[in-house]
């Protein structure tokens, strides 16, 4: 859920806020919402939308601009290059997931599950 | 322990955003490039849909503007006033050209380095000790006095920054993203570095330092032998012999004595703060326009045909667009950051420019009085100098560069020939300098109904002089040598001229209407190919050399046999692949050849020049010899002679070179004095002949397919950086070559093809290579390129009014007021 929540609220905000606002609404779902899987729910809740966000203006353009600029950071293809560019984001929302979880847990009695369990 | 890991974790993110959010030379900060919202993927574009109609409502428009677009990209601008078209104008290029609008004129007004760093300082201290600044500002001035310019360029530079305004980062063309910049705002002295610019590229140079090198060596009798001012072997000149000069000549400045060097100067250690070695004078940036007449046509009304050769760059230098209004519509291509087309046609006439290789940067000696540099000798007494201060910011550096540049009433003090120390102290007499209002030509040009018309715009013009040809729908066809060129006595510039004396300066100027040109000539035809612009009975001196005559030669002969012509019969010339060289010289060397014993290899390629039609085209492996041949030929003649690193001197041209071997096959020149041996010409031919087999083999291995001529000239197409490979066009399969008509070398081509058919409704034809988009993210990048590739033109498409139905036509957008 919280995954899905990250997700769509990162989308929104990118549309006006600064690129770096993925690494502050992980943090701030994962606080507010307990929930298990801090670190996946935070990563997927940003590379998934860069992963179909990305491939719809690489797919829109034939990759006439993303198969190029892969080629300036020696990536064979635009795929591939989308695939870096989703683990990038991913790291960010995930350690902002982490980071959240375990400010959380500083205000919490109860012991949590496991943070990187698949929630 | 929670707070350990909580810290840890912040401290992961927060280090990862530090990370991401800065940027790492040369890569662009990896967080807001990478992010689909913000970064590269945002430059994506797809085809327009045809069906779309976007309004916009943009600030201090006049009136409603209408563009449509057709499906080449192309805008066709419908605006009621002259503001409101240039706004549009410059809103519509900004939006495909944005980023090299402000590289161009960086690299212009030298403000390379705020973005670039110290790796461009030097390119920014070339730009401003050549006063490139002086002369824009200069020149803006008088713009501004005109109505008509000042409209013209408040209109583009609002119409500009109305693009800029409305772009958030995520819009930004993605060379910005890539050097981590944002655009400025557009200013109207940037449209006066672009013309600058163009002056640059195309009277930027000058001989005379190397003339005089040479002249030093050799004196004065060999030198007017080696280096004659008319062609010795071939010419055929642009305004046809026996045009007559029936005006009142005025009378020509008296000659100086040349300056000789003293034995005890050195003509070589430049001080570092003189401006860097030049590249010569290179071939391949030149031109071909011609127009045939109602009587050789057989739609029995004129046709024309242009194509400039520049370096090829993506984008493009150039940009289509068509400008309507209520008393303008003119088709063509502009150059971003200039309003208005420089060359095309309207519903009455069509021109086309070549340039002219007038002698308009001369360097002038100067003697200051002392080190100071505040005083120097002219007509006979000290005279005060004026200094400008010239301030370059760099990226990464926390003062900016400072240096004073002195000025005397030749121009900046910025070359020098080492015989002041550690200081310049040659002046540039340069026409970037020349204070005028060179867009009004092409303002008026792109309203001109008439033959009256073509003339009249040209007097406004200052330079880079162009031979501007002409055609309208009443018949007439017309080439002019136009420019400001300076009135002078023989040779004044042909070696570094005496700054202190008056003699030496430019004394006036050569009348706007006496400039060499032909209305209607009885051959039928006019044409220009960069070459001598009239023979030796015109009154006035130009310059000495020009540039070579084969192409001329090769379009002169195919128009004057010539009858029935159509469009298509000019866009085949255009694309003419014959080497007028090789048949003028190949058969004597072959001859020579034949004379020795060859290897087997040899005589393969023995074998393949004989056969040889002389056509350069794509496949021809002949002509990848012979083109690899003729300049190692020249080399093994003059490098004995004319090769010193330390005084580089100039060589005779190739005309007096194939005079050389095809008429005086006896002179000295052929020894090698650095060998004990006498060579003659037949060694030397035989040599030079070996010596091209073996850069070959080398290059591409044993004769092959590999030897194809397109392959070994491996002509490119790079991306305006010339740094960012992936923007690079694909590998091109050209032919033709310097000297030939299909001017392609390796960087260098014909940047604009275009034939016009005057009549009572124009038709016209055109292509560039490349696209209309500078985004390498759009459709629009290289669509026009296989076209031009294959020497096919695109027909443009030239409406009268917005709403006209005509195929290949697009999407809409309308200006509005706001």
């Amino acid at each position: 859920m919280n995954f899905l929540i990250i997700a769509i609220l990162s989308a929104i905000l990118q549309i006006f806020a600064p690129w770096w606002v993925i690494a502050i609404v992980p943090f701030v779902i994962v606080i507010a919402r307990p929930s298990s899987g801090a670190f996946w729910s935070g990563f997927g809740g940003i590379a998934v939308p860069w992963l179909l966000y990305g491939y719809y203006q690489h797919f829109i353009s034939d990759g006439a601009l993303t198969d190029r600029v892969a080629k300036i950071f020696m990536l064979p293809n635009g795929i591939l290059l989308l695939l870096v560019t989703a683990l990038v984001g991913g790291l960010v929302g995930g350690f902002s997931g982490l980071a959240g979880y375990w400010v959380r847990q500083i205000f919490r009695r109860n012991p949590a599950p496991v943070p990187g369990a698949v929630s | 322990m929670k707070f350990v890991k909580a810290i840890l974790f912040i401290a992961i993110t927060a280090g990862l955003v530090y990370v991401l959010d800065k940027p790492w030379a040369p890569a662009p900060a990896l967080g807001p490039f990478l992010s689909p919202f913000c970064g590269l993927w945002q430059n994506s574009e797809k085809v327009i849909d045809p069906k779309t109609r976007e309004t916009l409502q943009l600030d201090s428009l006049r009136d409603e503007v209408t563009i449509r677009f057709d499906d080449s990209g192309v805008p066709h601008i419908f605006a009621q006033n002259d503001f409101d078209l240039f706004y549009a104008q410059g809103y519509i290029t900004a939006k495909d050209r944005l980023w090299q609008m402000d590289l161009q004129t960086r690299a212009a007004a030298g403000r390379l380095s705020e973005i670039l760093g110290p790796a461009t300082l030097s390119l920014d201290q070339q730009s401003r000790r050549l006063g490139m600044g002086y002369g824009a500002e200069a020149n803006l001035k008088v713009a501004m006095t005109d109505p008509r310019s000042r409209e013209a360029l408040l209109g583009y530079t609002a119409g500009v920054n109305a693009f800029i305004r409305q772009l958030s980062p995520k819009d930004y063309p993605i060379e910005f993203k890539l050097l981590g910049y944002k655009p400025e705002p557009w200013k109207p002295i940037n449209t006066m570095y672009m013309l600058e610019q163009m002056t640059l590229t195309l009277a930027g140079r000058s001989n005379e330092l190397a003339m005089t090198n040479a002249l030093k060596k050799y004196g004065r009798e060999t030198i007017a032998k080696l280096f004659p001012d008319y062609p010795m072997l071939q010419e055929s000149p642009i305004i046809p012999s026996g045009t007559a000069w029936d005006f009142p000549k005025l009378p020509v400045p008296e000659a100086a004595p040349a300056m000789i060097p003293g034995d005890s100067v050195a003509l070589s250690a430049r001080p570092l703060t003189a401006l860097p070695d030049r590249a010569p004078k290179e071939e391949g940036i030149g031109s071909n326009n011609w127009a045939v007449s109602a009587e050789k046509s057989i739609t029995g009304y004129p046709i024309l045909a242009n194509d400039p050769h520049l370096e090829l760059s993506l984008p493009s230098i150039w940009y289509q667009v068509q400008l309507h209004s209520p008393d303008i519509n003119v088709y063509g291509v502009s150059l971003p950051g200039i309003p208005s087309v420089i060359i095309g046609f309207n519903e009455r006439v069509a021109w086309g420019v070549t340039n002219v290789d007038a002698d308009v940067f001369d360097l002038y000696k100067i003697k200051f009085k002392n080190e100071y540099r505040n005083f120097y000798w002219h007509d006979n007494q000290w005279k005060p100098t004026h200094k400008r201060e010239e301030i370059i910011q760099v990226k990464g550096q926390l003062k900016p560069y400072r240096e004073q540049i002195i000025y005397t009433h030749h121009g900046p003090v910025t070359d020098s020939d080492g015989t002041f120390g550690e200081l310049p102290n040659l002046a540039i007499k340069w026409i970037g300098h020349e204070p005028g209002n060179s867009f009004i030509t092409f303002y008026e040009l792109n309203k001109a109904k008439t033959y009256d018309d073509y003339r009249k715009a040209l007097t406004h013009y200052v330079g880079p002089a162009q031979n501007f040809v002409f055609a309208d729908s009443e018949k007439n066809i017309a080439i002019t040598v136009n420019g400001k060129i300076p009135l002078k006595y023989k040779e004044q510039g042909k070696f570094v001229l005496d700054g202190s004396s008056r003699a030496d300066d430019w004394q006036g100027w050569i009348p706007p209407d006496q400039n060499p040109f032909v209305k209607n000539p009885p051959r039928g035809f006019v044409s220009s190919a960069n070459q001598s612009s009239a023979d030796t009975t015109y009154p006035y001196y130009i310059n000495w050399s020009f540039a070579p005559s084969e192409r001329a030669i090769r379009i002169n002969e195919r128009l004057q046999a010539m009858t029935n012509a159509n469009a298509d019969s000019l866009r085949m010339l255009q694309n003419d692949n014959f080497s007028v060289l090789a048949r003028t010289l190949l058969p004597k060397l072959l001859s020579i050849l034949e004379t020795r014993a060859l290897t087997p290899k040899q005589k393969a390629a023995h074998i393949v020049l004989s056969n040889w039609n002389y056509q350069n085209s794509p496949e021809s492996i002949a002509a990848s010899i012979f083109e690899t041949w003729f300049p190692l030929l020249g080399q093994a003649i003059w490098n004995d002679d004319f090769s010193s690193p330390e005084a580089p001197m100039e060589y005779p041209s190739r005309d007096r070179t194939l005079y050389l071997i095809l008429k005086q096959p006896n002179e000295k020149w052929f020894d090698n004095v650095s060998t004990p041996e006498k060579e003659t010409l037949p060694d030397l031919v035989y040599q030079s002949f070996n010596a091209s087999l073996d850069t070959l083999t080398a290059r591409k291995g044993a004769m092959s397919p590999e030897w194809e001529w397109s392959k070994v000239k491996g002509a490119e197409i790079r991306h305006l950086s010339r740094s960012i490979k992936p923007f690079n066009a694909p590998p091109l399969r050209t032919g033709g070559g310097s000297s030939i008509v299909n001017a392609m070398t390796k960087r260098k081509g014909p940047s604009w093809r275009m034939v016009v058919e005057l009549g009572p409704t124009p038709r016209a034809y055109g292509i560039y290579p490349g696209g209309q988009s500078g985004n390498p993210g759009s459709p629009y990048y290289l669509n026009l390129l296989k076209t031009w590739e294959k020497g096919e033109l695109n027909e443009l498409i030239f409406l009268t009014s917005p709403e006209q139905k005509v195929p290949h036509l697009g999407s809409t957008l309308v200006l509005q007021k706001r």
